[in-house]
């Protein structure tokens, strides 16, 4: 299969000497695409730490990531801003939706950046997928907290990214919504062959994956 | 379509409605002080201009003194004379009550009348032989009802030669509102008045008043006006004919128009300034409070650009709200002020769209330089940071923790640390504004009312003659105006301190060459030029006398105060006073030129210190020269207006008494204790209205009063430009304190559920407030210090001012201060304990 992001020699130190922290210390990574992978580590092993370098939301120390073609470390801040939009969704712990924004303001908002229209009709199918078409008029604080983190995967879909990453988008649920947002991620990822790379503490909630990638003190140990 | 960035301006400034407040107040006051300033500068200079135009008497451009009515004719058939007006004089009033106003009686045509600012409001010009037209002025001196149909009885005389005077009852057709600025009232008449005038005095001549057709050219262009009016005479074929430009349009004026608009502009930057650094700071505070959702807008891919362009939006907005208000606002205030500032008659309020324009250009302009910085830092957020950061600069490396107990004090002293460029921010702010009130009030209590008072005074009241000012015909010196009658009775006053009599005489005067050697040697090219430019007759007058070895000389006869007063050294030029000496008769004092006070190295332009000058025949000895004394030598000469060269002498009164013993008294200066001033001039009230004699009466308080309101301007300006820009300091710091004890919210909860007091907290904040304040004056007080003990003491220095060191407006706003200080946040703390403890925990989870 085709890596749709292939990560070199990553590294990423924190401060020296005695308090020198290594998050990262040489990740090699593929991943292929169309799959879901989780990544899973306890807190400290530096997964976030990865997860956020594969957004190019923070720099490598050292090493590259491509995604889907693209080495991100040549992108300027701006680019790499607008190439976020287009090819990376994400999908974060506190779900990150816009508090002003309604539903369908917050779905649509990535793509509306980039001055571009809508697809409606996948998106309604998404959000229909979601069982969301009743809360489009709504406020994300008048939503429950699962509400939420389906509003933020419909969000990151509607872009139809190269890749969707999720950064333990259940650590604020409690099990059973848990459940119900991980069995609709993994639903979206075979229904629209989407790549999502998702960060979780949790094995069994890693278990849905089609991988899992384990990371413990800034290396993989699969 | 979906704009999200304006979707998203649009909600969350909803949502901010307590910045909201701060900031609309701070653009409205921002802007009003910009409308005001606007409207004050520019009605300022439209006055000024308005105001030479009423002195000139005209706002024509070009006038003809003397000119035919045929000559008049072809000048207004020119195609670039817009209008032309007429007048032919018939004669000038010559009545006691109106004595010290030249009031001229003549014919003219409506644009004349319009044009000199004498354009009956009620009623019309006359058109009967019996009518006249009148203004108020002149209406009150006569004692005439302000009603058409008024019998009005004047004595006039029609020849200057002759002065015989004529006796004419008219009745009221017509006034108007006088223009005081003129030294001249208008007295139209008819027509047929005129021509009847002209008729019984002999017709038009020489000397001779009745008769002269007077003429004013109304220009389209005020461009060149010289030239215009020289092609235009060239093409009727009238050149040569004598014309004046009027003083008014000279481009001097608009310079001077100009400088009277130099503080305003500096007013301008400095409310700029303070406009910016709380513009500033409310913006910056409220992007860093919501510096995670600008994180989490870049993390969803907004750019850059678009996130200024979300701070800007709102920015927008605000002024949107803020600035009409401010014009609105501003506008008012600046109308208010306009007639308290402008101290003449009819100041207007100007309505140039500048005003408007500008102010909101301005405004805006303040709002967008000042956004310029919290927007980029908007703009520059990473998505990492913006998950951790909070109300802190940034993490300081390598700081050494501190030693010691964590005191409430020393805690509250870092907190302010914590965020530096705010805390200099508001300090800045509030500084600026206390600073500047310093300076205002320091520069203000330099002034020495006894400085400027000597220049122009030199008793509490000073009595002249009538003809004193007869500018036109002439000081008449056996005028019987100032008589025993009214000497007596100021003179037996209660409380007179002491009295100076002045008398006057004109004569011819041979100048010896030592004299002519002082003359040439103390004008220099350059003064002649300088003098030439605004007096080329003078220039001429004295050359003329230098080469014919003849000048005319006014002697003055004093007493009194008079002596007392220029007996002292500050007024000796060369040589010095000796009172006994000067008491034989045998001496007397040159007046020389205005020069700075003291000791001139040079001899002075007129008869040297020990020389000889004979005056109508007896000799006397200069004994010094002495500075000009303008309370003693203003006033009329004795033909009217001349074109001689004048040396002026003070003998002792007795001496000049003996001399000419028929001439009377000019001027009668004297002093009263200071509880008998307010007695003193009623006294003089009195007997004008018993006399219905007006003479002028210059006291030192009409003299405080007329400075108070010619500075009223400055001053005032400078304390409202100082006040609202220490209340903008003052929003800026409750702002700051408020959003900084606000935005601390879940910080003070965690302090408090480790084991913090209710009024441990309190305390705290009261120590961050009381740091504030306490930083805020050290600055403050420093910078005063500087700003008056260098700045302020150099820019008196010379004039009528004392410097005298003062702090007095800080020294007053100090424990204001400290109890905002204390007071804010306290009331904050309450509001804040509203919530409870685990509410503000979970708050911002």
């Amino acid at each position: 299969m085709e890596a749709i992001v292939k990560a070199t020699g990553l590294k990423k130190y924190y401060g020296e000497g005695e308090t020198l922290v290594k998050a990262l210390d040489g990740v090699d990574l593929e991943i292929e695409r169309g799959k879901f992978t989780a990544i899973i580590g306890t807190s400290g092993s530096g997964k976030s730490t990865l997860l956020n370098m594969l957004g190019g939301l923070d720099v490598p120390g050292e090493g590259s990531v491509r995604i889907g073609g693209q080495e991100l470390a040549r992108l300027n801040a701006e680019q790499a801003t607008i190439f976020r939009r287009k090819q990376i969704g994400f999908i974060f712990q506190n779900y990150n939706l816009i508090p002003v924004l309604t539903v369908w303001e917050n779905i649509i908002f990535p793509i509306s950046l980039d001055g571009r229209k809508p697809d409606q009709k996948f998106i309604m199918e998404v959000v229909k997928l979601l069982g969301l078409e009743n809360k489009l008029d709504r406020l994300p604080n008048q939503l429950s907290g699962g509400q939420q983190q389906r509003v933020a995967i419909a969000r990151a879909l509607a872009t139809k990214p190269a890749i969707i990453l999720a950064d333990e988008p259940t650590g604020n649920l409690d099990s059973e919504t848990s459940g119900d947002v991980i069995s609709l991620l993994r639903m979206t990822s075979e229904q629209f062959h989407q790549t999502i790379v998702m960060i979780t503490h949790n094995p069994d909630i890693a278990a849905c994956a089609d991988r899992i990638i384990r990371i413990e003190d800034g290396r993989i140990v699969e | 379509m979906f704009q999200p960035i304006s979707v998203i301006s649009k909600r969350i400034f909803k949502q901010n409605r307590g910045r909201n407040l701060v900031a609309v107040l701070a653009i409205v006051m921002t802007t009003l002080m910009f409308t005001t300033l606007f409207v004050l500068s520019q009605s300022m200079s439209k006055n000024i201009i308005e105001m030479t135009f009423r002195q000139t008497g005209y706002d024509a451009q070009a006038s003809f003194k003397s000119i035919t009515e045929e000559q008049a004719g072809m000048i207004a058939a020119h195609p670039e004379v817009a209008e032309t007006g007429n007048s032919i004089v018939a004669g000038l009033a010559e009545d006691r009550r109106v004595s010290g106003r030249q009031v001229e009686m003549r014919w003219a045509d409506e644009s004349y009348a319009r044009h000199t600012f004498s354009m009956p409001v009620t009623g019309r010009m006359p058109e009967t032989e019996e009518e006249i037209a009148l203004d108020t002025l002149v209406l009150d001196r006569l004692g005439v009802a302000h009603e058409p149909g008024a019998q009005v009885t004047i004595d006039w005389i029609a020849d200057l030669e002759t002065k015989e005077v004529q006796t004419s009852t008219f009745t009221l057709c017509g006034f108007w509102e006088a223009n005081e600025s003129s030294y001249a009232s208008m007295a139209w008449v008819s027509r047929e008045f005129v021509r009847k005038a002209v008729d019984s005095a002999g017709g038009a001549a020489p000397g001779r008043m009745a008769g002269i057709h007077m003429a004013q050219v109304n220009l389209y262009s005020d461009r060149d006006i010289e030239g215009s009016m020289d092609r235009i005479l060239a093409d009727v074929g009238l050149e040569g004919l004598e014309y004046n430009v009027n003083l008014a349009y000279s481009p001097e004026m608009n310079y001077m128009a100009a400088q009277e608009s130099v503080p305003m502009y500096l007013g301008m930057a400095l409310v700029f300034v303070a406009g910016y650094l709380i513009i500033y700071n409310i913006f910056q505070i409220s992007v860093t409070a919501d510096i995670q959702f600008y994180g989490k807008l870049k993390t969803l891919g907004t750019t850059k650009k678009q996130l200024q362009k979300l701070i800007y939006m709102q920015a927008g907005r605000l002024c949107i709200i803020g600035i009409p208000i401010g014009i609105l606002l501003g506008y008012l205030l600046g109308a208010v002020l306009v007639p308290v500032l402008i101290s003449f008659q009819a100041g207007s309020v100007s309505v140039n769209p500048v005003i408007f324009i500008g102010s909101a250009l301005f405004a805006g302009l303040t709002v967008l330089v000042s956004c310029m910085r919290p927007a980029r830092l908007a703009a520059k957020v990473s998505p990492m940071e913006a998950l951790r950061c909070s109300d802190v600069d940034k993490i300081r490396k390598g700081r050494k923790k501190r030693q010691g107990n964590a005191s409430l004090a020393a805690l509250a002293w870092s907190n302010l640390g914590r965020n530096r460029k705010r805390t200099v921010t508001v300090i800045c702010s509030l500084t600026l504004g206390l600073t500047l009130m310093s300076c205002f009030y320091a520069k203000n209590a330099a002034f020495d009312m006894e400085k400027y008072l000597s220049g122009l005074t030199i008793a509490d009241y000073q009595i002249d003659e009538a003809s004193n000012e007869a500018y036109m015909t002439g000081y008449d010196p056996q005028g019987n105006t100032l008589n025993k009658e009214l000497v007596e009775l100021v003179e037996s006053m209660d409380g007179l301190e002491s009295v100076g009599h002045l008398y006057s005489h004109e004569t011819k005067l041979a100048l010896n060459e030592k004299t002519v050697e002082n003359i040439r040697d103390f004008y220099t090219k350059e003064m002649l030029t300088s003098w030439a430019s605004y007096d080329a007759a003078g220039v001429e007058a004295m050359q003329k006398a230098l080469d014919r070895r003849q000048a005319s000389s006014v002697i003055y006869g004093a007493d009194g105060i008079v002596l007392d007063v220029y007996g002292r050294e500050e007024y000796w030029e060369n040589g010095s006073f000796d009172a006994e000496l000067f008491a034989t008769g045998e001496y007397v004092l040159a007046i020389g030129p205005g020069m700075e006070p003291g000791i001139q190295e040079q001899a002075m332009p007129t008869v040297g210190v020990g020389e000889k000058v004979e005056l109508e025949g007896r000799e006397y000895t200069v004994m010094a020269v002495l500075n000009t004394l303008s309370p003693v030598t203003e006033g009329a000469y004795e033909g009217g207006p001349q074109d001689n060269f004048y040396l002026e002498f003070i003998m002792p009164a007795e001496t000049f008494r003996e001399r000419w013993p028929e001439n009377t008294l000019r001027k009668l200066y004297f002093n009263v204790s200071d509880e008998n001033i307010e007695e003193a001039q009623e006294i003089l009230d009195g007997y004008f209205k018993n006399t219905g004699l007006t003479l002028a009466v210059t006291s030192r308080k009409s003299m405080t009063e007329q400075y108070d309101r010619e500075t009223r301007s400055g001053a005032v300006m400078g304390n409202v430009v100082s006040i609202v820009i220490a209340l903008v300091g003052v929003l800026n710091f409750i702002n700051s304190m408020v959003t900084a004890i606000v935005s601390r919210k879940k910080e003070f909860a965690m302090i408090q559920s480790v084991g913090m007091t209710k009024t441990q907290l309190c305390k705290l904040l009261v120590f961050e407030g009381l740091d504030y304040a306490g930083l805020t004056l050290l600055v403050t007080y420093i910078l005063s210090t500087l700003a008056v003990g260098i700045g302020v003491r150099a820019m008196v220095a010379g004039g009528y001012t004392t410097f005298r060191f003062t702090l007095l407006p800080l020294v007053v706003c100090t424990p204001m201060l400290i109890a905002f200080a204390v007071l804010l946040p306290y009331l904050c703390f309450k509001n804040l304990e509203k919530d409870s403890l685990v509410e503000r925990l979970r708050a911002i989870a």
